[in-house]
């Protein structure tokens, strides 16, 4: 009597989806070897004086983390983009819902937003080396600025995609503004922090990484930096693919939280958003 | 005295520029009297839904009055507007507007939660609603997990749940097809029957305004005045998918049909 069940939104059956993810991996596998045999291809070619060749790269690797020495700077690295990626992303990400309440504090600090996010972030390391010293917390300052307008932006058009029926809904049957933010406003932005979340984090490593090559000594732009001037192209390599590791890593993280947190979704969405 | 005096009510929507005001409501009177299950028919751009958000002070009017029980609306202070008069005035929209991150179920105890009152006679009555509306089973799908008649049957209960005294409802099955919305017409009435509630009840369909209403008023297009008022006598309980049979029914859809033109 109730008409049809909604049992259809998967779409295949779950054998049917395995199968698919399966298929996908399949694939994805072949390119990354063709882009490894390439890289191989082209360090015969020019030699591995120019670039390291991938068995290289792989043996040093391999070394590096037997010796620890590989994990400690890229923890280092680890630690300054996550330390900057929360300072700069957690106020960024509330910011929006404060300012809901002051549109006229709002509209003035706008075209400000629209500068900081506009401006070069990395002109600005050199001048947070100068102010808070060669340490890691120039690293974090330059994280955490980078992060914080990609964050607030998206969290921005969170807010301001607010569904005002929701709102009258919730209004009509006795919601007051705390419960509002909580049940209507909030969850209803969150899918667009996720999204300024996964945009912002190859931002916020690079960032750290970018920091460190300017001058630093220890972390993996300190590694680049140093393979650079010993004309140690593996050792860049090396740096390189412990950067890339670093943000599969951070975008597997958030692409599980994400799934956690928005249940909610069809599938189809999540599954647009996440497929990375 | 009436439950709920609408008088010389006027809602006008200004133009860009100004001047060319649209005037939506202009001189709309009528009464509701406890209890009473009041149908609105009116073609589409009528004023219906705007009629309804005066009603429920979710929009203020430009002028006129609406008064419920000793409470006058205000005028011309969006800010004064009390949205539902404290849970006084339910409202079944014609979108159900279920919040897409909260189960059926926690869509159904949502004004429970906010009104303070989620206590575990809130959640029998909800779980007695729930199966009354044929959503047992489905307490913990999401919204987009449920087909549109479940949609709109929680988007109901969650208005009945905490049984406000008026409660509005604007087309409420209008997206549905003919054989889900007989189903949920009937479960309306076999609701209403439990508890008697004053409903005013928008549609454009005049069937569904005979087969549901003690009393039905035909709209005009805007500006929205009354052009008619017609008695509903068909006896209760109604059998909606027999009463089109009935002897009364085709020279009132008669009657409201030329007023509708």
């Amino acid at each position: 009597m109730n008409g049809s069940a909604p049992q259809e939104v998967s779409g295949r059956p779950p054998s049917g989806r395995l199968v698919a993810t399966l298929r996908a991996r399949a694939d994805q596998i072949t390119v990354l070897l063709v882009l490894v045999v390439a890289w191989q291809v082209l360090s015969v070619a020019f030699g591995t004086y120019w670039i390291g060749s991938p068995v290289g790269v792989l043996t040093r690797v391999m070394a590096g983390i037997a010796s620890g020495d590989l994990l400690r700077h890229a923890g280092i690295t680890l630690s300054e983009a996550v330390a900057g990626f929360l300072i700069g992303a957690v106020p960024a990400a509330t910011l929006p819902f404060a300012l809901r309440r002051y549109p006229v504090v709002s509209a003035i600090l706008d075209p400000f937003m629209v500068g900081g996010y506009g401006a070069p972030k990395l002109a600005l390391a050199p001048l947070f080396i100068l102010w808070f010293g060669i340490g890691i917390a120039s690293k974090i300052a330059l994280v955490a600025i980078t992060v914080f307008f990609i964050v607030y932006f998206s969290a921005q058009a969170g807010v301001r995609a607010l569904d005002i029926k929701l709102v009258q809904m919730a209004q009509v049957v006795g919601a007051n503004e705390r419960h509002l933010a909580r049940h209507i406003i909030f969850p209803g932005a969150v899918p667009y922090i996720f999204t300024g979340f996964r945009i912002a984090l190859p931002y916020a490593i690079g960032g750290a990484v970018i920091a460190e090559l300017i001058s630093s000594n220890r972390g993996l732009g300190y590694l680049i930096q140093l393979g650079a001037m010993n004309f140690d192209t593996t050792g860049v390599f090396v740096a390189l693919v412990a950067t890339t590791c670093i943000v599969f890593l951070g975008n597997w993280s958030v692409n599980a939280l994400e799934r956690r947190l928005l249940r909610w979704r069809p599938p189809s969405d999540v599954r647009m958003q996440a497929g990375s | 005295m009436a439950l709920l005096e609408i008088r010389d009510l006027e809602k006008r929507f200004d133009g860009r520029s100004g001047h060319d005001a649209h005037w939506v409501i202009r001189g709309l009177s009528f009464t509701v009297k406890e209890g009473e299950f009041l149908t609105l028919i009116g073609p589409s751009g009528a004023g219906k839904t705007t009629l309804l958000n005066l009603i429920a002070q979710i929009d203020g009017a430009s002028g006129g009055q609406v008064r419920f029980q000793s409470e006058i609306a205000p005028i011309g202070d969006p800010k004064a507007l009390r949205p539902g008069l404290s849970c006084r005035i339910g409202y079944v929209t014609q979108e159900d507007n279920l919040l897409p991150w909260r189960t059926a179920l926690e869509n159904v105890l949502f004004p429970l939660e906010v009104q303070g009152r989620l206590d575990a006679e809130g959640r029998a009555r909800a779980d007695m609603l729930m199966r009354a509306a044929g959503l047992a089973g489905f307490e913990h799908h999401y919204p987009h997990e449920l087909s549109g008649g479940m949609r709109k049957r929680a988007a109901l209960i969650r208005t009945l749940v905490y049984d406000p005294p008026v409660i509005l409802m604007d087309e409420p099955f209008g997206a549905l097809d003919a054989q889900t919305r007989t189903q949920l017409q009937e479960d309306l009435l076999r609701l209403w029957n439990l508890g008697r509630k004053t409903i005013l009840f928008v549609t454009h369909d005049i069937a569904e305004a005979i087969a549901l209403g003690d009393r039905a008023l035909v709209l005009s297009r805007a500006p929205t005045t009354i052009a008619g008022e017609h008695a509903i006598t068909l006896p209760r309980p109604r059998d909606i998918r027999g009463i089109m049979t009935h002897p009364d029914f085709a020279a009132l859809y008669q009657r409201i049909r030329a007023q509708l033109q």
